[in-house]
């Protein structure tokens, strides 16, 4: 059957060019001008950028002056900068409380609200509302609550008999302190995107899984876990990315410290590129932000390859 | 005997209850200490300094504006405001044009490259924004926008997310209706106005609500390219509240004033939400599952 914008047009270089087929068809040109506008926006911010990004870095380039080549000299001192190190490591400590910490609670809510009783609305309401709101809110929120004398977590714990803590303030919780954060405004984002999985996963499978002698447990390991890998997969690679990116939360409820303890690579990207103005460095930085990301999202596709094998 | 049955029936609606209550009671109890930190913000910016010293009390017994009208009177909130508001809504407008003719393309019309152009995008989404934030921030120095709407706008309308959705919603739409549409006389522009777009209005919700409210609360890019003060955008210029207690030192004074200046942030997007929190949740699930 032939399509409809196949019919005969007339004569002309026009009628020619609409009658080259591609794949059988007849090539719709008029896509490329529905294409081009984005197409433009995407070449200039994202795509040229990108490049160019990767060519600053072997640049000096401060925001005076002529920038000049330096080949692997930004990379050279990204090496034996004592920063690096420190930051990578706030950060990984970060990401390794964030992701599975995210992830687990947004499960067991999804799990949970995915009974479809009376409160899951509310509930849902109660969980996603965090995500609506700025980083500023939530930073300023939590400076007040961890607050050492009357902030509302010291004051809670105190009643137990629980010494104040400086949450924010001492390198034993800091980086525990800003997780929680970050935690606590990413749940209820993956917990709809978990529970939009589970909706798909008929609830028969479960219940015959259960009446043939499978425990609860059993019928969650073994079949809705393995049927919500999709749902994971993407959950957890968005995780990663967020963890490694980090920044907001530490800019404004601590500006890396105390002494550098809860510097992520972000928070050190904008110290160098944008208050020291090193900006081919802050390139470079950037450039093995990428990798390290892409490095660990590669990893996680493997692991869930070889786990379903 | 009709007691009997009665008091069996009795047993068993009052078992069911309990079995209820035990499973919702923790999980609403979770769900609560979710909220309570909002909730904690919004009480603490209308309880009076005094009270907010005195420690901790769940229900404000005095209310006071005073907090606001200091907020208000202390920082440029309603410049700020208005260039919120202005990037939110073109940002919005422009995706949803941009991504709706992008997102039509991909879905319905048959051309070399589609597939390609399709992976490229989708990609893209692997790369950190932190790549290209010193590339797009020289170019903004060297064309000398920053301090503009055009810094503001412009960056944010390359976000993949609007054409991906739109992709998403125009496969899943019938062929016989563009055939209909060319029948009638319709060219590809006209199906795609006429037919297209006024089917995909839940797609348009989604997006148009999710995009404002990622732009609304975006951050690092508005921080970089304001450098007057009337430049900035709610949430940045709202950072300033960070710099009373940092440092460990106990001052509780400010708290009042720092728990309402957030509030004015995150009023908007909070009662947006609560009201059309269906096309939010909607919008997430098409981009999880259809994923």
């Amino acid at each position: 059957m032939t399509h409809l914008a196949d019919r005969a047009a007339p004569d002309g270089w026009l009628s020619r060019l609409s009658k080259i087929r591609y794949r059988g068809r007849r090539i719709d040109w008029q896509a490329y001008f529905f294409i081009l506008p984005f197409a433009l926006i995407f070449i200039v911010i994202t795509l040229l950028p990108i490049f160019f990004g990767i060519y600053i870095s072997f640049n000096e380039w401060g925001i005076v002056g002529d920038p000049e080549w330096v080949g692997l000299d930004n990379f050279r001192e990204a090496m034996k900068d004592d920063w690096i190190p420190k930051v990578w490591g706030n950060t990984f400590q970060m990401a390794a409380l964030v992701v599975p910490g995210t992830v687990i609670v947004a499960l067991l809510m999804a799990l949970w609200i995915n009974r479809e009783q009376w409160l899951s609305g509310p509930i849902r309401t109660a969980f996603f509302a965090p995500h609506v709101v700025a980083i500023t809110v939530t930073a300023i929120i939590w400076i007040w609550i961890f607050e050492k004398e009357t902030g509302l977590l010291n004051v809670a714990l105190y009643g137990v008999g629980i010494p104040k803590q400086g949450w924010l303030t001492t390198s034993k919780w800091v980086i525990q302190s800003i997780s929680l954060v970050t935690i606590w405004q990413a749940v209820g984002f993956h917990m709809v995107i978990l529970l939009a999985g589970l909706k798909e996963i008929p609830a028969e499978l479960g219940e015959a899984a259960v009446i043939d002698g499978a425990s609860a447990w059993q019928a969650f390991w073994r079949i809705t876990l393995p049927l919500l890998t999709p749902a994971m997969g993407l959950v957890i690679t968005l995780e990663i990315i967020s963890a490694f990116r980090i920044f907001g939360q530490v800019y404004l409820m601590t500006g890396g410290g105390p002494g550098g303890h809860s510097a992520t690579i972000v928070s050190y990207i904008y110290h160098e590129g944008f208050v020291r103005f090193r900006l081919g460095f802050a390139a470079a930085l950037s450039l093995l932000l990428f990798l390290t990301i892409l490095l660990f999202t590669l990893l996680r596709a493997r692991l869930v390859r070889e786990h379903s094998n | 005997m009709s007691n009997l049955s009665l008091s069996t029936l009795y047993n068993q609606t009052s078992l069911r209850f309990i079995r209820t209550l035990i499973i919702w009671l923790p999980g609403a109890v979770v769900a609560l200490l979710w909220l309570f930190p909002l909730y904690w913000m919004l009480n603490t910016s209308v309880k009076p300094d005094r009270l907010i010293m005195a420690g901790v009390d769940l229900f404000p017994t005095e209310i006071t504006w005073e907090h606001y009208r200091t907020v208000v009177a202390d920082t440029p909130v309603i410049r700020w405001f208005i260039n919120s508001i202005v990037t939110s809504v073109c940002v919005v407008a422009g995706s949803l044009v941009l991504g709706s003719l992008t997102g039509f393309a991909l879905a319905r019309m048959h051309f070399p490259g589609r597939t390609v152009i399709f992976w490229l995008l989708i990609s893209s989404l692997m790369i950190p924004p932190e790549m290209s934030i010193v590339p797009l921030f020289i170019g903004v120095l060297r064309l000398e926008v920053q301090d503009s709407f055009i810094s503001l706008i412009i960056p944010p309308l390359a976000s993949v997310f609007p054409v991906y959705l739109y992709r998403q919603f125009f496969l899943s739409f019938p062929r016989e209706l563009e055939d209909a549409a060319a029948i009638d006389g319709c060219s590809r522009l006209g199906t795609f106005m006429r037919v297209a777009l006024p089917l995909a209005r839940p797609a348009t919700l989604a997006g148009a609500i999710l995009i404002f409210t990622s732009n609304w609360n975006s951050f690092l890019w508005p921080l970089l390219v304001a450098f007057k003060t009337e430049w900035k955008t709610l949430p940045v210029g709202m950072a300033f509240y960070t710099r009373l207690d940092i440092q460990g030192t106990s001052t509780q004074s400010g708290y009042g004033e720092a728990m309402a200046a957030v509030a004015i942030v995150a009023l908007p997007t909070l009662i947006f939400f609560l009201i059309l929190q269906r096309y939010f949740i909607e919008g997430v699930t098409q981009v999880g599952i259809k994923g």
